[in-house]
Protein backbone atom coordinates (compact mmCIF):
# COMPACT_ATOMS: atom_id res chain seq x y z
CA UNK A 1 0.00 0.00 0.00
CA UNK A 2 1.64 3.47 -1.25
CA UNK A 3 5.18 2.02 -1.54
CA UNK A 4 4.74 -0.02 2.34
CA UNK A 5 4.13 -3.65 2.85
CA UNK A 6 1.48 -4.80 5.45
CA UNK A 7 0.71 -7.98 7.53
CA UNK A 8 -3.40 -8.13 7.42
CA UNK A 9 -3.20 -8.42 11.30
CA UNK A 10 -5.70 -7.78 13.49
CA UNK A 11 -4.63 -7.75 17.38
CA UNK A 12 -7.45 -9.07 19.19
CA UNK A 13 -9.48 -7.64 21.88
CA UNK A 14 -7.58 -8.20 25.21
CA UNK A 15 -4.09 -8.58 23.63
CA UNK A 16 -0.96 -7.33 25.16
CA UNK A 17 0.48 -4.65 23.33
CA UNK A 18 3.47 -4.68 24.52
CA UNK A 19 4.29 -8.00 22.72
CA UNK A 20 2.69 -6.62 19.06
CA UNK A 21 5.29 -6.02 16.62
CA UNK A 22 3.45 -2.80 14.82
CA UNK A 23 7.22 -2.13 13.05
CA UNK A 24 9.04 -4.77 11.66
CA UNK A 25 12.19 -4.95 9.38
CA UNK A 26 12.34 -7.40 6.30
CA UNK A 27 15.81 -9.04 6.82
CA UNK A 28 15.50 -9.91 2.97
CA UNK A 29 15.57 -6.53 2.25
CA UNK A 30 18.26 -4.67 4.62
CA UNK A 31 21.38 -3.09 2.58
CA UNK A 32 22.70 -2.97 5.81
CA UNK A 33 22.79 1.20 5.46
CA UNK A 34 22.47 1.99 9.06
CA UNK A 35 19.77 4.97 8.16
CA UNK A 36 17.25 3.83 10.35
CA UNK A 37 19.49 3.84 13.36
CA UNK A 38 20.03 7.47 12.84
CA UNK A 39 16.31 8.13 13.32
CA UNK A 40 15.34 5.92 16.25
CA UNK A 41 15.76 7.91 19.15
CA UNK A 42 15.24 4.73 21.79
CA UNK A 43 17.88 2.75 19.98
CA UNK A 44 15.19 -0.21 19.42
CA UNK A 45 16.47 -0.77 15.46
CA UNK A 46 20.35 -2.35 15.48
CA UNK A 47 22.48 -3.93 13.23
CA UNK A 48 22.42 -8.25 14.31
CA UNK A 49 25.22 -9.06 12.34
CA UNK A 50 28.57 -8.63 10.28
CA UNK A 51 26.49 -7.62 7.37
CA UNK A 52 24.56 -4.59 9.39
CA UNK A 53 21.47 -6.20 8.65
CA UNK A 54 18.82 -4.37 10.89
CA UNK A 55 16.09 -5.63 13.54
CA UNK A 56 13.93 -4.02 16.29
CA UNK A 57 15.19 -6.19 19.38
CA UNK A 58 12.02 -5.93 20.98
CA UNK A 59 9.22 -4.60 20.89
CA UNK A 60 9.24 -3.08 24.70
CA UNK A 61 12.07 -0.82 23.18
CA UNK A 62 10.11 0.46 20.20
CA UNK A 63 7.85 3.49 20.43
CA UNK A 64 6.17 2.26 17.16
CA UNK A 65 7.27 6.19 15.47
CA UNK A 66 7.65 4.65 12.36
CA UNK A 67 10.35 6.83 11.58
CA UNK A 68 12.75 4.44 10.55
CA UNK A 69 10.25 3.12 8.11
CA UNK A 70 9.74 6.11 6.13
CA UNK A 71 13.81 6.42 5.83
CA UNK A 72 14.95 3.54 5.21
CA UNK A 73 15.87 4.12 1.43
CA UNK A 74 15.32 0.62 0.32
CA UNK A 75 11.66 0.06 1.62
CA UNK A 76 13.12 -2.65 3.89
CA UNK A 77 10.47 -2.04 7.18
CA UNK A 78 7.11 -2.83 7.26
CA UNK A 79 3.94 -2.76 9.45
CA UNK A 80 3.02 -5.54 11.21
CA UNK A 81 -0.40 -4.55 12.05
CA UNK A 82 -3.53 -3.94 9.25
CA UNK A 83 -6.79 -3.55 10.03
CA UNK A 84 -7.97 -3.36 6.84
CA UNK A 85 -9.17 -6.41 6.05
CA UNK A 86 -11.48 -6.79 8.97
CA UNK A 87 -12.79 -2.85 8.32
CA UNK A 88 -13.51 -3.87 4.85
CA UNK A 89 -15.75 -6.53 6.27
CA UNK A 90 -17.33 -4.34 8.47
CA UNK A 91 -18.00 -1.30 5.95
CA UNK A 92 -20.20 -4.88 4.20
CA UNK A 93 -22.07 -6.02 7.14
CA UNK A 94 -25.58 -4.31 7.34
CA UNK A 95 -25.70 -4.47 11.37
CA UNK A 96 -22.50 -2.61 11.97
CA UNK A 97 -22.55 1.00 12.22
CA UNK A 98 -19.09 2.41 10.98
CA UNK A 99 -18.14 5.58 12.24
CA UNK A 100 -14.87 7.53 10.49
CA UNK A 101 -12.81 9.18 12.83
CA UNK A 102 -9.90 10.77 10.64
CA UNK A 103 -7.13 13.07 12.31
CA UNK A 104 -5.56 16.36 11.16
CA UNK A 105 -2.97 15.95 9.68
CA UNK A 106 -4.46 12.84 7.40
CA UNK A 107 -6.17 15.58 5.26
CA UNK A 108 -2.56 17.34 4.56
CA UNK A 109 -1.15 14.21 3.45
CA UNK A 110 -3.61 12.26 1.58
CA UNK A 111 -4.21 14.05 -1.47
CA UNK A 112 -0.35 13.28 -2.44
CA UNK A 113 -1.15 9.50 -3.26
CA UNK A 114 -3.57 10.82 -5.86
CA UNK A 115 -0.74 12.79 -7.48
CA UNK A 116 -1.09 16.45 -5.64
CA UNK A 117 1.13 18.49 -4.54
CA UNK A 118 3.00 17.95 -0.97
CA UNK A 119 0.86 19.36 1.74
CA UNK A 120 -2.50 19.84 -0.28
CA UNK A 121 -5.18 20.20 1.94
CA UNK A 122 -7.74 17.67 0.82
CA UNK A 123 -10.26 17.63 3.77
CA UNK A 124 -13.64 18.10 1.70
CA UNK A 125 -12.68 15.22 -0.80
CA UNK A 126 -11.44 12.97 2.13
CA UNK A 127 -14.67 13.58 3.77
CA UNK A 128 -16.46 12.60 0.42
CA UNK A 129 -14.46 9.33 0.00
CA UNK A 130 -15.23 8.13 3.48
CA UNK A 131 -19.23 8.08 2.68
CA UNK A 132 -18.52 6.69 -0.64
CA UNK A 133 -16.91 3.73 1.15
CA UNK A 134 -19.82 3.21 3.49
CA UNK A 135 -19.20 4.77 6.84
CA UNK A 136 -22.24 5.50 8.27
CA UNK A 137 -20.98 8.46 10.46
CA UNK A 138 -18.61 10.97 9.03
CA UNK A 139 -17.32 12.00 12.17
CA UNK A 140 -14.03 13.39 12.63
CA UNK A 141 -11.05 13.63 15.11
CA UNK A 142 -10.56 17.02 14.83
CA UNK A 143 -13.75 17.28 17.04
CA UNK A 144 -12.44 16.10 19.82
CA UNK A 145 -9.03 18.50 19.04
CA UNK A 146 -11.24 20.98 20.35
CA UNK A 147 -12.57 18.77 23.34
CA UNK A 148 -8.45 18.08 24.54
CA UNK A 149 -8.24 21.77 24.52
CA UNK A 150 -10.86 22.19 26.75
CA UNK A 151 -9.80 19.41 28.69
CA UNK A 152 -6.12 19.53 28.72
CA UNK A 153 -6.31 23.27 29.03
CA UNK A 154 -8.37 23.65 31.80
CA UNK A 155 -6.23 21.17 33.83
CA UNK A 156 -3.10 23.36 33.09
CA UNK A 157 -5.11 26.30 34.83
CA UNK A 158 -6.51 24.03 37.76
CA UNK A 159 -2.44 23.24 37.85
CA UNK A 160 -1.10 26.38 38.21
CA UNK A 161 -3.89 27.47 40.49
CA UNK A 162 -3.29 24.94 42.90
CA UNK A 163 0.33 25.17 43.19
CA UNK A 164 1.19 25.79 46.86
CA UNK A 165 -1.46 23.44 48.28
CA UNK A 166 -0.95 19.36 49.38
CA UNK A 167 -2.38 17.72 47.00
CA UNK A 168 -1.54 19.89 44.02
CA UNK A 169 -0.48 17.94 40.88
CA UNK A 170 2.97 19.03 39.51
CA UNK A 171 4.31 21.30 36.98
CA UNK A 172 5.40 21.35 34.17
CA UNK A 173 2.28 19.86 32.47
CA UNK A 174 3.08 17.57 29.53
CA UNK A 175 0.80 17.08 26.61
CA UNK A 176 -0.29 13.46 26.22
CA UNK A 177 -1.87 13.35 22.84
CA UNK A 178 1.24 11.39 20.93
CA UNK A 179 1.51 7.65 21.91
CA UNK A 180 4.87 7.58 21.03
CA UNK A 181 5.94 9.94 23.43
CA UNK A 182 3.43 8.41 25.99
CA UNK A 183 5.31 5.07 25.30
CA UNK A 184 8.60 6.75 25.68
CA UNK A 185 7.58 8.58 29.27
CA UNK A 186 5.98 5.17 30.76
CA UNK A 187 9.22 3.40 29.53
CA UNK A 188 12.41 5.70 30.15
CA UNK A 189 10.94 8.51 32.45
CA UNK A 190 8.28 6.57 34.67
CA UNK A 191 9.09 8.76 37.39
CA UNK A 192 7.96 11.83 35.33
CA UNK A 193 4.21 10.03 34.65
CA UNK A 194 2.51 12.46 37.53
CA UNK A 195 3.78 15.37 35.16
CA UNK A 196 1.84 14.12 32.01
CA UNK A 197 -1.71 15.51 31.41
CA UNK A 198 -4.13 12.83 32.32
CA UNK A 199 -6.12 13.52 29.38
CA UNK A 200 -6.85 10.81 26.20
CA UNK A 201 -5.41 12.38 22.90
CA UNK A 202 -8.12 13.47 20.87
CA UNK A 203 -8.62 9.91 19.45
CA UNK A 204 -9.10 8.42 22.71
CA UNK A 205 -11.73 11.02 23.72
CA UNK A 206 -13.88 10.29 20.24
CA UNK A 207 -13.90 6.90 20.99
CA UNK A 208 -15.82 6.51 24.22
CA UNK A 209 -17.99 9.77 23.48
CA UNK A 210 -18.70 8.40 19.81
CA UNK A 211 -20.51 5.03 21.43
CA UNK A 212 -22.17 7.12 24.36
CA UNK A 213 -22.90 10.20 23.05
CA UNK A 214 -22.88 9.72 19.44
CA UNK A 215 -24.93 6.81 20.18
CA UNK A 216 -27.53 8.67 21.99
CA UNK A 217 -28.00 11.58 19.28
CA UNK A 218 -28.21 9.03 16.34
CA UNK A 219 -30.51 6.75 18.63
CA UNK A 220 -28.14 4.16 17.33
CA UNK A 221 -27.10 1.30 20.10
CA UNK A 222 -23.90 1.68 21.24
CA UNK A 223 -23.20 -1.93 20.67
CA UNK A 224 -23.65 -1.90 16.70
CA UNK A 225 -20.96 0.74 16.60
CA UNK A 226 -17.15 0.21 15.33
CA UNK A 227 -15.14 3.01 15.45
CA UNK A 228 -12.25 3.36 12.80
CA UNK A 229 -9.18 5.97 13.73
CA UNK A 230 -7.65 6.89 10.64
CA UNK A 231 -3.87 8.09 11.67
CA UNK A 232 -0.97 9.86 9.72
CA UNK A 233 0.72 7.32 12.37
CA UNK A 234 1.78 3.61 13.32
CA UNK A 235 1.85 4.46 17.14
CA UNK A 236 -1.39 5.02 17.23
CA UNK A 237 -2.23 1.83 16.57
CA UNK A 238 -0.52 0.85 19.85
CA UNK A 239 -2.79 3.10 21.19
CA UNK A 240 -5.85 1.98 19.85
CA UNK A 241 -5.81 -1.41 21.65
CA UNK A 242 -4.40 0.19 25.05
CA UNK A 243 -6.89 -1.66 27.30
CA UNK A 244 -7.12 1.19 30.13
CA UNK A 245 -8.55 3.65 27.37
CA UNK A 246 -12.46 1.66 27.46
CA UNK A 247 -14.49 3.82 29.54
CA UNK A 248 -17.59 3.15 26.96
CA UNK A 249 -18.90 0.21 27.85
CA UNK A 250 -18.09 -1.94 24.94
CA UNK A 251 -14.92 -4.22 24.08
CA UNK A 252 -12.96 -1.27 23.05
CA UNK A 253 -13.59 2.56 22.36
CA UNK A 254 -10.97 2.45 19.32
CA UNK A 255 -12.18 -1.14 17.28
CA UNK A 256 -9.68 -0.29 14.45
CA UNK A 257 -7.06 2.22 13.54
CA UNK A 258 -5.55 2.99 9.74
CA UNK A 259 -3.33 5.14 8.57
CA UNK A 260 -2.85 7.79 5.53
CA UNK A 261 -1.38 5.03 3.14
CA UNK A 262 -3.55 2.66 4.15
CA UNK A 263 -6.99 5.19 3.27
CA UNK A 264 -5.74 5.80 0.10
CA UNK A 265 -5.00 2.22 -1.13
CA UNK A 266 -8.85 1.40 -0.02
CA UNK A 267 -10.27 4.20 -2.11
CA UNK A 268 -8.11 3.50 -4.81
CA UNK A 269 -9.06 -0.43 -4.37
CA UNK A 270 -13.01 0.71 -4.24
CA UNK A 271 -12.14 2.42 -7.50
CA UNK A 272 -13.28 5.78 -6.15
CA UNK A 273 -11.75 8.85 -8.24
CA UNK A 274 -10.85 11.02 -5.70
CA UNK A 275 -10.24 14.06 -7.71
CA UNK A 276 -12.92 14.16 -9.38
CA UNK A 277 -14.76 14.13 -5.73
CA UNK A 278 -17.17 17.23 -4.25
CA UNK A 279 -15.83 18.95 -1.12
CA UNK A 280 -18.50 17.54 1.49
CA UNK A 281 -18.78 18.22 5.30
CA UNK A 282 -18.44 15.98 8.00
CA UNK A 283 -21.92 14.55 10.03
CA UNK A 284 -22.54 17.36 13.16
CA UNK A 285 -22.35 16.63 16.58
CA UNK A 286 -19.05 15.08 16.61
CA UNK A 287 -17.95 16.66 13.16
CA UNK A 288 -17.58 20.37 13.05
CA UNK A 289 -13.99 21.83 14.47
CA UNK A 290 -12.16 24.62 14.31
CA UNK A 291 -8.51 25.93 13.19
CA UNK A 292 -7.47 25.53 16.30
CA UNK A 293 -8.04 22.05 15.74
CA UNK A 294 -6.21 21.43 12.80
CA UNK A 295 -3.20 22.93 13.57
CA UNK A 296 -3.08 19.67 16.04
CA UNK A 297 -1.21 18.05 12.88
CA UNK A 298 2.11 20.61 13.60
CA UNK A 299 4.65 20.75 15.87
CA UNK A 300 3.60 23.41 18.47
CA UNK A 301 -0.10 23.32 17.66
CA UNK A 302 -1.35 21.95 20.79
CA UNK A 303 0.58 24.53 22.40
CA UNK A 304 -0.47 27.52 20.47
CA UNK A 305 -4.36 26.04 20.82
CA UNK A 306 -4.21 25.53 24.40
CA UNK A 307 -2.81 29.08 24.50
CA UNK A 308 -5.45 30.68 22.41
CA UNK A 309 -7.71 29.25 24.95
CA UNK A 310 -5.62 30.19 28.68
CA UNK A 311 -4.95 33.36 27.00
CA UNK A 312 -8.84 34.29 27.24
CA UNK A 313 -9.52 32.64 30.49
CA UNK A 314 -6.48 34.11 32.71
CA UNK A 315 -7.06 37.65 31.23
CA UNK A 316 -10.69 37.45 30.54
CA UNK A 317 -10.19 39.55 28.00
CA UNK A 318 -10.39 38.15 23.94
CA UNK A 319 -7.21 37.53 22.27
CA UNK A 320 -7.52 39.40 19.20
CA UNK A 321 -5.22 37.35 17.13
CA UNK A 322 -5.11 34.26 17.47
CA UNK A 323 -1.44 33.38 15.74
CA UNK A 324 0.62 32.60 18.35
CA UNK A 325 3.76 32.20 16.00
CA UNK A 326 7.19 32.05 18.59
CA UNK A 327 5.53 28.52 19.49
CA UNK A 328 5.38 27.16 16.18
CA UNK A 329 8.17 24.53 15.58
CA UNK A 330 9.74 22.90 12.68
CA UNK A 331 12.26 21.36 14.52
CA UNK A 332 14.29 20.87 17.78
CA UNK A 333 13.49 22.58 20.79
CA UNK A 334 11.44 25.93 21.08
CA UNK A 335 10.67 27.79 24.22
CA UNK A 336 9.20 30.81 24.78
CA UNK A 337 7.61 33.24 27.35
CA UNK A 338 3.81 34.27 26.76
CA UNK A 339 2.95 37.64 28.52
CA UNK A 340 -1.02 37.35 29.64
CA UNK A 341 -2.61 40.52 30.84
CA UNK A 342 -3.98 40.44 34.69
CA UNK A 343 -1.82 36.74 34.77
CA UNK A 344 1.57 37.28 34.09
CA UNK A 345 4.07 35.26 32.43
CA UNK A 346 3.28 31.55 30.89
CA UNK A 347 6.47 29.73 30.11
CA UNK A 348 6.17 27.08 27.62
CA UNK A 349 9.01 24.50 25.54
CA UNK A 350 7.88 22.54 22.16
CA UNK A 351 9.88 19.61 21.45
CA UNK A 352 9.90 17.80 18.37
CA UNK A 353 11.54 14.42 18.19
CA UNK A 354 12.13 12.05 20.99
CA UNK A 355 16.40 13.07 21.82
CA UNK A 356 15.09 16.90 22.47
CA UNK A 357 11.84 15.48 24.68
CA UNK A 358 14.54 13.31 26.63
CA UNK A 359 16.68 16.93 27.46
CA UNK A 360 13.37 18.45 28.62
CA UNK A 361 12.84 15.55 31.00
CA UNK A 362 16.49 15.21 32.30
CA UNK A 363 15.78 18.91 33.08
CA UNK A 364 12.39 18.40 34.89
CA UNK A 365 14.00 15.61 36.64
CA UNK A 366 16.44 17.49 38.13
CA UNK A 367 14.04 19.92 39.53
CA UNK A 368 15.63 22.55 37.02
CA UNK A 369 12.78 23.05 34.47
CA UNK A 370 11.04 26.69 34.45
CA UNK A 371 8.18 25.99 32.04
CA UNK A 372 3.99 25.31 32.86
CA UNK A 373 3.30 23.72 29.75
CA UNK A 374 5.50 21.34 27.76
CA UNK A 375 3.87 19.70 24.19
CA UNK A 376 6.42 16.87 22.84
CA UNK A 377 5.72 15.31 19.51
CA UNK A 378 7.85 12.38 18.54
CA UNK A 379 7.87 13.04 15.06
CA UNK A 380 10.19 15.84 13.53
CA UNK A 381 7.65 18.62 12.59
CA UNK A 382 4.64 16.86 14.26
CA UNK A 383 1.90 14.61 12.87
CA UNK A 384 2.36 15.95 9.14
CA UNK A 385 5.39 14.02 9.24
CA UNK A 386 4.09 10.82 11.02
CA UNK A 387 5.08 7.30 10.17
CA UNK A 388 1.82 6.46 8.75
CA UNK A 389 2.06 9.38 6.02
CA UNK A 390 2.80 9.35 2.46
CA UNK A 391 6.49 8.76 1.83
CA UNK A 392 8.77 11.54 0.51
CA UNK A 393 9.56 10.77 -2.50
CA UNK A 394 12.96 12.21 -2.36
CA UNK A 395 13.99 9.19 -0.26
CA UNK A 396 13.74 6.66 -2.59
CA UNK A 397 13.85 8.59 -5.77
CA UNK A 398 17.75 8.03 -5.93
CA UNK A 399 19.40 5.89 -3.87
CA UNK A 400 22.18 7.70 -4.72
CA UNK A 401 20.93 11.27 -3.87
CA UNK A 402 19.72 9.83 -0.80
CA UNK A 403 22.91 8.48 0.22
CA UNK A 404 24.57 11.10 -0.66
CA UNK A 405 21.84 13.48 2.07
CA UNK A 406 22.64 11.02 4.34
CA UNK A 407 26.16 10.90 4.38
CA UNK A 408 26.21 15.14 4.70
CA UNK A 409 23.80 14.69 7.34
CA UNK A 410 25.97 12.54 9.80
CA UNK A 411 29.11 15.02 8.64
CA UNK A 412 27.32 18.19 10.18
CA UNK A 413 25.96 16.20 12.87
CA UNK A 414 29.58 15.36 13.39
CA UNK A 415 30.25 19.13 12.95
CA UNK A 416 28.01 20.62 14.95
CA UNK A 417 29.16 17.98 18.23
CA UNK A 418 32.77 18.88 17.98
CA UNK B 1 39.46 -6.21 6.61
CA UNK B 2 36.66 -8.58 5.17
CA UNK B 3 34.87 -6.35 3.20
CA UNK B 4 30.85 -6.77 3.74
CA UNK B 5 27.71 -5.96 2.05
CA UNK B 6 27.49 -2.83 4.52
CA UNK B 7 30.63 -1.49 4.65
CA UNK B 8 31.39 -1.93 0.89
CA UNK B 9 27.85 0.75 0.52
CA UNK B 10 28.99 2.79 3.18
CA UNK B 11 32.35 3.30 1.31
CA UNK B 12 30.54 3.97 -1.64
CA UNK B 13 28.69 6.56 0.17
CA UNK B 14 31.33 8.29 1.81
CA UNK B 15 33.58 8.83 -1.44
CA UNK B 16 30.14 10.72 -3.39
CA UNK B 17 29.32 12.23 -0.57
CA UNK B 18 32.27 14.20 0.21
CA UNK B 19 32.65 14.78 -3.09
CA UNK B 20 29.57 16.68 -3.63
CA UNK B 21 29.50 17.84 0.50
CA UNK B 22 29.84 21.89 -0.61
CA UNK B 23 27.79 22.55 -2.93
CA UNK B 24 24.94 20.93 -0.91
CA UNK B 25 25.13 22.66 2.34
CA UNK B 26 24.65 26.03 0.58
CA UNK B 27 21.52 24.42 -1.46
CA UNK B 28 20.24 22.78 1.16
CA UNK B 29 20.08 25.74 3.79
CA UNK B 30 17.95 27.81 0.82
CA UNK B 31 15.90 25.10 0.23
CA UNK B 32 14.93 24.25 4.01
CA UNK B 33 12.73 26.43 4.43
CA UNK B 34 10.75 25.00 1.13
CA UNK B 35 11.29 21.35 2.28
CA UNK B 36 8.65 18.29 2.65
CA UNK B 37 7.38 18.57 6.08
CA UNK B 38 7.40 23.03 6.01
CA UNK B 39 5.38 22.52 2.94
CA UNK B 40 2.88 20.53 4.89
CA UNK B 41 3.07 22.51 8.20
CA UNK B 42 2.40 25.85 6.15
CA UNK B 43 -0.05 24.09 4.50
CA UNK B 44 -1.72 23.71 7.78
CA UNK B 45 -1.45 26.85 8.52
CA UNK B 46 -3.24 28.36 5.62
CA UNK B 47 -6.28 26.00 6.49
CA UNK B 48 -6.26 27.49 10.04
CA UNK B 49 -6.19 31.24 8.76
CA UNK B 50 -8.65 30.20 5.61
CA UNK B 51 -12.05 31.36 7.08
CA UNK B 52 -13.90 29.24 4.28
CA UNK B 53 -12.59 25.75 5.49
CA UNK B 54 -12.57 27.38 9.29
CA UNK B 55 -14.89 29.15 10.27
CA UNK B 56 -14.06 29.82 13.67
CA UNK B 57 -10.15 29.45 15.36
CA UNK B 58 -10.79 28.92 18.82
CA UNK B 59 -11.79 25.30 20.40
CA UNK B 60 -14.06 27.54 22.99
CA UNK B 61 -15.77 29.37 19.82
CA UNK B 62 -16.70 25.81 18.47
CA UNK B 63 -20.45 25.88 18.36
CA UNK B 64 -20.77 22.13 19.16
CA UNK B 65 -18.28 22.65 21.59
CA UNK B 66 -20.75 25.10 23.24
CA UNK B 67 -23.28 22.43 23.03
CA UNK B 68 -21.69 19.63 24.34
CA UNK B 69 -20.65 21.25 27.55
CA UNK B 70 -24.16 23.43 27.31
CA UNK B 71 -23.92 23.99 31.60
CA UNK B 72 -27.96 22.65 31.89
CA UNK B 73 -28.56 20.61 28.75
CA UNK B 74 -24.82 19.34 27.38
CA UNK B 75 -23.90 15.74 27.50
CA UNK B 76 -20.85 17.17 29.61
CA UNK B 77 -22.83 19.65 31.89
CA UNK B 78 -20.33 19.52 34.77
CA UNK B 79 -17.76 21.15 32.50
CA UNK B 80 -14.14 20.49 31.38
CA UNK B 81 -12.14 18.11 34.35
CA UNK B 82 -16.01 17.41 35.81
CA UNK B 83 -17.31 13.96 36.90
CA UNK B 84 -18.74 12.45 33.03
CA UNK B 85 -15.02 13.84 31.51
CA UNK B 86 -12.92 12.09 34.41
CA UNK B 87 -14.81 9.05 33.42
CA UNK B 88 -14.74 9.13 30.03
CA UNK B 89 -11.84 11.53 28.59
CA UNK B 90 -9.19 10.96 31.49
CA UNK B 91 -6.45 8.43 31.69
CA UNK B 92 -3.97 7.07 33.90
CA UNK B 93 -0.48 5.82 32.65
CA UNK B 94 1.47 2.64 33.48
CA UNK B 95 5.35 2.35 34.82
CA UNK B 96 6.53 0.23 31.67
CA UNK B 97 10.57 0.36 33.18
CA UNK B 98 10.36 -3.13 34.45
CA UNK B 99 10.22 -4.53 30.99
CA UNK B 100 12.89 -2.69 29.97
CA UNK B 101 15.28 -3.31 33.01
CA UNK B 102 14.74 -6.82 31.60
CA UNK B 103 15.95 -5.86 28.43
CA UNK B 104 19.06 -4.53 29.53
CA UNK B 105 19.62 -7.03 32.03
CA UNK B 106 19.94 -9.90 28.85
CA UNK B 107 22.78 -7.52 27.58
CA UNK B 108 20.76 -5.29 25.12
CA UNK B 109 22.44 -2.01 24.99
CA UNK B 110 19.91 1.27 24.21
CA UNK B 111 20.27 4.96 23.70
CA UNK B 112 18.86 5.93 27.06
S1 LIG C 1 17.57 1.80 6.76
FE1 LIG C 1 16.62 -0.02 5.83
S2 LIG C 1 18.25 -0.94 4.58
FE2 LIG C 1 19.23 0.53 5.95
S3 LIG C 1 19.88 -0.75 7.73
FE3 LIG C 1 17.86 0.10 8.23
S4 LIG C 1 16.40 -1.46 7.57
FE4 LIG C 1 18.34 -1.95 6.59
S1 LIG D 1 9.51 2.64 15.03
FE1 LIG D 1 10.55 4.39 15.98
S2 LIG D 1 11.21 3.61 17.99
FE2 LIG D 1 10.68 1.80 16.74
S3 LIG D 1 12.64 1.18 15.84
FE3 LIG D 1 11.65 2.56 14.35
S4 LIG D 1 12.46 4.62 14.82
FE4 LIG D 1 12.92 3.28 16.58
Amino acid sequence: MEGVEYSLYAPPVGVDSDTVQFVRVDEAKCEGCGACEEYCASGAIQSINDDGIHRIVDPVACMNCGQCLTNCPYGAIYEGVSFVDELAAKLKDPDTVVVSMPAPAVRYGLGECFGAATGTYVGGKMHAALRKLGFDYIWDNEFTADVTIMEEGTELLNRVKSQGSKDAMPLPQFTSCCPGWVKFAETFYPDLIPNLSTCKSPIGMLGPLAKTYGAKETKTDGKKIYTVSIMPCIAKKYEGVRGELDDGGFDRDIDATINTRELAYMIKAAGIDFNSLPDEDPDPVLGESTGAATIFGNSGGVMEAALRLAYEVLSGTKLANPDIKVVRTHEGINTADVEVPNFGTVKVAVASGLDNAAKLCEEVRAGKSPYHFIEIMTCPGGCVNGGGQPLDPEIRASLFRSTVAQINKRFRARKIKA
Amino acid sequence: MKLSRRSFIKAAGAVAGYAVLGVNIAKEAAAEVMDFVARRQNSVYAADANKKIYKYRKSQDNPMIVKIYDPKTGFLHDGPCGHESHHLLHTHYYDRSKKLNALKEKGIELNL
